[in-house]
């Protein structure tokens, strides 16, 4: 049984973020780390490993060559090997042409599970595990707080509007999970010391069986503009008085704009 | 192709869900710019028997895609038919769990633009244009589909960014979509637990009362509980009390918890981290209560308060309790 963990590699959450001229994000100049909640598919993947549900885990990232560093990463926190696509027609790729090529590279690598967090910290779409579920033919399991399997057979437990439910589907499928499945662990030194010598392959568009026409330039939509956001008015504060005064102030404060 | 414009429209029960009335407004005001028709896609519990109603909100068809009690992907092959067989201008979708997967089906099966989560959609010259806060609320950009790219654009639409009408008179033409069997219909729920109390659901509520750390324990919520109802709201969390099991995650706001866009968001014993930020950032009125002058939530607040929260929120509940008679 084999698992394959979607990694993106993003800016990191504090790092000053720009844009450049013709409006993409300029990922050279920012700090560059995992993407966090797919930090916790990855802790989900070792832990089935460790439990000896699953013999293999593997990693995918589609990026710029920089993404490799992502993957090394991945691999001091455990794991055999790891696949990076990087090509530059796939510059500025949204999540459709993100979805395309995620879906190719996996074909070939071929995973009981494909697993993927939640959601990317810089799109916030969440839509790339189901549009690659939707190309590979596979049932999507999303937004797992927990993945088991057994018999032929992915499970997730899954928040409903008042409890959480078992959903399951037959293997092979595309899941993804969320940050309840536990608290991703650290790299050890030993782990990172390792990660050097595990291999990782880098493909090119054509290596997945896909030209830069059928990814239409990487994008069907387009930034038109970016700006900071609108400023907001500086926060008014109340300190240093007593318990009643506060509340009295609140209350006012909320008066005055209609709230009460 | 066409200039109609669809919409998910999520049912429990027989009933449209908020979002399936915010979005039946959105696809309104879209509708009226493009020239064409509002379409509702319904799907989830009752959805058969609800869909009609939808035309008290100006829907003019509806498209019951499945009505049953099945995972919401599982509704996804009989949308990309129904989007296919119309072309519509856009397709708009609740960015919410369900909606995201039912859209991430429509991207992948019939290669379409997507854009989202957004916090405004317009129509501009027969063009669809978004408006999204990216990289942690640190961007606003403005997006439209490339020259020339497939119809409908799929567009991810925050909770509150539309307000729903009253209810009129109308009804929607019901049909029912083609059946279609991509493996998306394959998801079975084999075990439900529902909670035992009602869990509210956040997106709906106007006024949050959102507790923190700085709680410290389940009984703490309960001056929540009394805070909230005194000002007609309910009670949110952020991650750190749900990790805590002092309330259920059902109310987590955040990056990984519920957007919420409430006109009231008054923050208790909470640092305002960025994943927390992120999902209550555009409430209207934000007030936090926290006894570090120094917490980060202090610099985006509208009014920031420095105490105990203890001290504090039993004599505001009594103090808004007496100003209510
Ligand atoms: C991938 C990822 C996703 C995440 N998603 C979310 C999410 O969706 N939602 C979310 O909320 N968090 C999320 N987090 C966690 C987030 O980073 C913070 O850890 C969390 O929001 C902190 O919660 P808190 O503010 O309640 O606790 P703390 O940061 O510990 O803050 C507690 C506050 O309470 C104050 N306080 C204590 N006692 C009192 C008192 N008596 N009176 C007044 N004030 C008092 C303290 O001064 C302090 O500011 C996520 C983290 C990661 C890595
Ligand atoms: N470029 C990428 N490379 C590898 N995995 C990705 C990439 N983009 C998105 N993913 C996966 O898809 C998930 C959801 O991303 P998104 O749809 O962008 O919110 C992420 O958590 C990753 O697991």
């Amino acid at each position: 049984m084999k698992i394959v963990v979607c990694i993106k590699q993003v800016p990191a959450t504090t790092a000053e973020k720009r844009y450049t001229d013709d409006l993409r994000l300029d990922r050279a100049s920012a700090e560059a780390i995992i993407n966090p909640l797919d930090e916790y598919a990855i802790e989900q993947a070792l832990r089935l490993l460790d439990a000896g549900t699953v013999d293999e885990v593997g990693y995918l990232s589609m990026g710029p060559e920089q993404a490799g560093e992502a993957l090394r990463r991945a691999l001091a926190m455990g794991g055999e090997s790891a696949t990076l696509v990087t090509d530059p027609a796939l510059a500025g790729a949204d999540e459709w042409a993100t979805a395309a090529v995620l879906a190719a590279a996996l074909d070939k690598l071929a995973p009981d599970v494909a697993l993927m967090g939640m959601a990317s910290d810089d799109a916030r779409g969440s839509l790339v595990p189901g549009a690659v579920a939707a190309r590979r033919n596979l049932p999507l399991l999303s937004y797992g707080a927990e993945l088991a399997l057994a018999d032929g057979q992915a499970r997730i437990r899954r928040l409903s509007p008042t409890g959480f439910d078992w959903i399951a589907a037959p293997l092979p499928v595309v899941a993804s999970v969320t940050d309840q499945v536990g608290e991703p662990r650290y790299a050890s030194l030993k782990g990172i010391m390792a990660a050097k010598r595990k291999p990782l392959d880098t493909w090119s568009l054509a290596d997945v069986g896909l030209s830069a026409e059928d990814l239409r330039s990487g994008a069907l939509t387009r930034v038109t503009d970016a700006r900071p956001p609108e400023a907001k008015p500086p926060t008014e504060r109340i300190e240093n008085v007593s318990a009643d005064e506060a509340a009295a102030k609140i209350a006012d404060w909320l008066a005055a704009r209609k709230l009460v | 192709m066409s200039n109609d414009i669809f919409f998910l429209a999520e049912f429990a029960d027989g009933a449209p869900q908020r979002s399936a009335l915010e979005l039946a407004a959105g696809a309104t005001e879209l509708a009226a710019a493009s020239g064409g028709n509002v379409v509702a896609l319904a799907y989830g519990p009752g959805a058969g028997d609800g869909a009609a109603g939808l035309g008290a909100h100006g829907v003019a068809r509806a498209i019951v895609l499945r009505d049953d009690a099945a995972p919401a992907i599982t509704a996804g092959p009989a949308a990309v038919e129904a989007v296919r067989a119309a072309s519509p201008l856009a397709v708009l979708a609740p960015a919410t769990p369900n909606g995201r997967d039912l859209a991430a089906a429509l991207v992948g099966l019939a290669d379409l633009p997507a854009f989202g989560p957004v916090r405004a959609v317009r129509v501009v010259d027969g063009i669809v244009e978004t408006e999204q806060a990216t990289l942690q609320g640190s961007v606003v950009t403005t997006s439209r589909p490339v020259d020339g790219a497939p119809q409908p654009s799929v567009v991810l639409v925050l909770a509150n960014t539309f307000t729903p009408t009253e209810a009129g008179s109308g009804t929607a033409e019901v049909s029912r979509a083609e059946a279609s069997d991509h493996p998306f219909t394959l998801a079975t729920i084999v075990e439900s637990h529902p909670a035992d109390a009602a869990v509210v659901n956040l997106e709906e509520a106007t006024v949050i009362v959102a507790g923190g750390r700085g709680i410290g324990s389940a009984e703490g919520f309960g001056q929540l509980d009394e805070l909230a109802a005194a000002l007609g709201g309910a009670v949110g969390a952020s991650r750190a009390a749900a990790d805590a099991g002092w309330v259920p995650y059902q109310l987590q706001i955040g990056q990984t918890g519920k957007v919420v866009k409430p006109a009231l968001y008054i923050g208790l014993g909470i640092s305002g981290a960025i994943q927390h930020r992120v999902g209550m950032q555009t409430a209207e009125h934000v007030i936090a209560v926290n006894k570090d002058p120094d917490a980060p939530i202090g610099e985006f607040a509208d009014l920031f308060v420095v105490g105990d929260l203890f001290q504090i929120v039993p004599k505001l509940t009594a103090e808004i309790r007496r100003r209510k008679g």
